[in-house]
């Protein structure tokens, strides 16, 4: 019996260990023009694949980094590869019906540019400062 | 041999393009400016037949083409963008440039917003970006689907899209375009060569083009399942050049209604991706010569074609892929010949991604028949003067840099 629930115990913490990873990877800032204090993984997601241009009446533009744990850990919330993002993107700026979020070099340059660009909202490391912006929380 | 060398030249480009140039932007009026484009050669030999107005069988670089283009937002609501395109694929085109599209678009909310000017048209899984081939495995997409010499008369139109996304909660979204404008054509076009291949040459061309696409995002992750329908009219004027007609002696044709409809579907899982679209098209075509007064030739003609592909990602730069491409005349002109009521073309391709902004790819072609004398698919009686052989086997090589 004890045997099994240290088996069921460990399948738990395995299933789980993806979604914390996730989370503890990266965090989602914003500009402070941004009204949301939170935002669910649906309109993160929808947010980034340019199919929404606002969260709680406030208009965002998306910023990316251009590699990096963070964006590792981005691309599993848009459930795409780097390649698929990519390509996904350039069908929209070459079939002229979207265009390509900025993509930035670091966590530095992206907690920049969130601070200084009214509606950017970005993603950093989860132990990166991000001074000048604010934390939404992902649900 | 100075053909040869351009061509020679644009690969160079392409090479050194992909390591120096990268997607930039500059600031005008206060708006950010975004600048996007990209550039490929490509290089084909077949056995046979010459495909696509090029002399493949001697081996072929006549293929080259690029796009240029820049956009902005000039509110939140209002973005504004055009390209210029601009290709040779043997006698199509010719190095002529082309506003490929320019529009502006208001996005009054995720589900409504209007489009107009010069805009891509919405028709199938890839039609409105059916040029960017760096978007694909293939170095040719299935070309009984998407022929690259009809290209110029079905990329756009000249008018305005509705579209939008309307959530569907747990059953995922649904993205609609509607759309209607003027086509364009291009006097360099395969519609030109083939109608002046039957002695027909073509002096004007215009008409219009309706249509929608529905694209449904399922709740299944990875799989997009959609539908597509257009009708378009075809008006042209041109002369005949052929000995038993008086010189000049003028024609009227008229196309319509010609109407398609497409179903097709796409789902990437992992490290695969597999897609497939359907289309069947049945189009009436009337024929007057006012100079033998008002009879009129009327034809009714239908054919289909479909794909399917299969693509696997093996590496983070390598990725490998299948596809067969069919497409098929119901009433050819020429019913006792087989080769004349489809095209057949298994294919087998390489792509690799060398880095971020330049890809090369391999394919070979296994083409089966040569369509009908009206299909304009390809195979033209210019490029092919001693006649057609019914089977085509073409290797396809292909580099392209993006931006």
């Amino acid at each position: 019996m004890k045997n099994a629930q240290f088996f069921l115990m460990a399948a738990a913490a395995l299933l789980i260990a993806p979604l914390t990873l996730r989370a503890a990877d990266m965090k989602v800032i914003a500009n402070p023009s941004v009204s949301a204090a939170a935002v669910s993984a649906d309109d993160l997601k929808d947010v980034f694949l340019e199919n929404k241009d606002s969260l709680a009446g406030s208009h965002v533009d998306p910023v990316l980094e251009k590699g990096g744990p963070a964006h590792e850990a981005f691309l599993k919330v848009l459930g795409k590869s780097d390649a698929a993002l990519q390509t996904y993107y350039r069908s929209l700026v070459f079939s002229g019906k979207g265009s390509m979020p900025k993509e930035l070099a670091s966590d530095a340059e992206v907690a920049a540019w969130v601070a200084k660009t009214k509606g950017a909202v970005g993603y950093v490391s989860a132990d990166a400062s991000a001074p000048g912006t604010k934390v939404l929380d992902v649900k | 041999m100075k053909g040869f060398r351009t061509h020679l030249v644009v690969a160079a480009l392409v090479c050194a393009a992909s390591l120096t140039v990268h997607a930039q932007d500059f600031r005008l009026f206060n708006r950010s400016v975004q600048v996007h484009g990209s550039l490929s050669q490509g290089f084909a030999y077949s056995n046979d037949n010459n495909f696509l107005t090029m002399k493949t069988s001697d081996s072929s670089p006549a293929f080259t083409d690029g796009a240029l283009n820049l956009s902005t937002a000039v509110t939140d609501k209002f973005h504004v963008g055009a390209q210029a395109y601009d290709r040779k694929v043997g006698q199509l085109d010719d190095f002529r440039p082309q506003l490929d599209f320019a529009y502006g678009d208001y996005r009054f909310a995720r589900w409504f917003g209007v489009r107009a000017g010069r805009v891509k048209t919405a028709l199938g899984l890839y039609n409105d970006t059916q040029d960017a081939d760096f978007l694909y495995t293939w170095a040719l997409l299935p070309q009984g689907t998407y022929p690259l010499d009809l290209r110029n008369s079905m990329i756009a139109h000249d008018g305005g899209d509705l579209y939008g996304q309307i959530p569907l909660k747990k059953a995922g979204k649904l993205n609609y375009t509607g759309y209607y404008g003027k086509r364009t054509f291009d006097d360099r076009s395969g519609y030109y060569i083939f109608s002046s291949d039957l002695g027909m040459p073509i002096d004007s061309a215009s008409g219009r083009a309706l249509g929608w696409d529905l694209r449904w995002t399922a709740p299944l992750k990875g799989l997009t399942l959609g539908s597509s329908w257009i009708d378009m009219t075809q008006n042209r004027v041109g002369h005949y050049n052929e000995a038993y007609f008086p010189p000049d002696t003028q024609y009227r044709a008229h196309s319509a209604p010609d109407r398609t409809a497409v179903g097709y579907a796409d789902f990437q899982r992992n490290k695969w991706d597999f897609s497939g679209e359907y289309r069947a098209e049945n189009y009436w075509l009337s024929i007057l010569t006012p100079s033998f007064g008002n009879s009129v030739f009327l034809w009714n003609g239908t054919n289909e074609s479909w794909f399917t592909t299969a693509s696997y990602h093996a590496t983070k730069r390598v990725t490998l892929g299948v596809y067969h491409s069919n497409y098929h005349v119901d009433s050819p002109a020429d019913p006792t010949n087989k080769a004349t009521n489809h095209i057949y073309d298994e294919v087998a391709a390489a792509r690799v991604d060398l880095n971020r902004y330049w890809v090369v790819k391999a394919e070979g072609h296994f083409m089966d028949g040569y369509g009908d004398l009206y299909s304009t698919h390809g195979f033209y009686e210019r490029s092919n003067p001693d006649g057609f052989k019914p089977r085509t086997n073409m290797l396809m090589l292909r580099t392209s840099f993006f931006f």
